[in-house]
């Protein structure tokens, strides 16, 4: 799998979906392209897609965890789409369902939190 | 001890995937799940980048010591630096402790490895570096001799 960031946009928000591996060597660069979406768009809702991902560690919880601190501070939300049982197994050992919840798909997300379209 | 690899790497982060293939190469025909073994590299990939992170500061002359033992129903790796070491390891133990919040490090990698695996020991003696010594099941049903 190659390793890739695909940001698309939504209402108010925006969907990052990581495909490959997600580590140390990656995570520089991906903030950076976050980033580059989030001055243009302004999120306030943050989905992360791993479908296609296919490592995890904690790097990318760190990645995950420095864009929550963001959309926190704008009174926004995050969720988590397309998790497998090691994902959600990483991402539960490092408490992210503490702060965010797994969502069955983009649109689930936007009917249970009632997104205003 | 049914077999044995040991790989020295320079303390680049691009070798993370080289050492996690190895495994991955080394393990593989035991047959472990898909999950198992996907572990066993979040596992490797926590050590390594502390290793290079923390330990060697990014100085990519230094090397990277990694060892794989297979025995009859676990695996035991040993990850070894020869950097500045760790003063507290149970500071560093910890949830959520990280000495470098600026590169948005989480501090969650050596409570991944405890989660993930069954033993974790770690020895250091502050300015020699620092080994760890994990254990992981690998269940003697998914051996294929
Ligand atoms: N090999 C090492 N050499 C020196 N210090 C280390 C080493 N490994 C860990 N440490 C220290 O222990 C702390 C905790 O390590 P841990 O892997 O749990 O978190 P982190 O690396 O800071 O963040 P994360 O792993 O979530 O990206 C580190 O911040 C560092 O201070
Ligand atoms: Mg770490």
């Amino acid at each position: 799998m190659e390793n890739k960031i695909k940001i698309t946009s939504f209402d108010e928000g925006i969907v990052i979906k990581i495909s490959g591996d997600l580590d140390s060597s990656k995570t520089f660069l991906y903030k950076e392209k976050i980033h580059e979406h989030m001055r243009q768009i302004g999120p306030r809702y943050i989905i992360w897609d791993f479908k296609d991902l296919t490592f995890l560690d904690s790097a990318g919880i760190g990645l995950i965890l420095g864009r929550y601190n963001e959309v926190e501070r704008v009174n926004g939300m995050m969720g988590l789409i397309g998790l497998n049982t090691y994902s959600r197994k990483v991402i539960a050992i490092s408490g992210l369902f503490s702060l965010m919840k797994e969502y069955a798909s983009l649109k689930a997300f936007i009917k249970e939190e009632k997104i205003e379209q | 001890m049914i077999n044995e690899f040991e790989l020295k790497f320079k303390a680049v982060l691009a070798n993370e995937l080289l050492a996690r293939n190895a495994v991955m190469s080394f393990l593989s025909p035991l047959n472990p799940s898909y999950e198992t073994l996907c572990e066993f590299k979040t596992i490797i990939s926590e050590g390594v980048s502390n290793a290079i992170i923390h330990g060697y500061k990014f100085d990519n002359s230094k090397d990277v010591y990694l060892k794989v033992i297979v025995y009859e129903n676990d695996v035991e790796i040993s990850i070894r630096d020869f950097g500045v070491g760790i003063d507290d390891v149970n500071e560093a133990r910890m949830p959520h402790y990280t000495s470098r919040p600026d590169l948005e490090r989480a501090g969650m990698g050596l409570t991944i490895i405890e989660s993930l695996s069954d033993s974790l020991h770690i020895s250091s003696i502050p300015g020699t570096g620092v080994k760890l010594i994990i254990r992981k099941k690998l269940l003697p049903q998914y051996i294929n001799e």
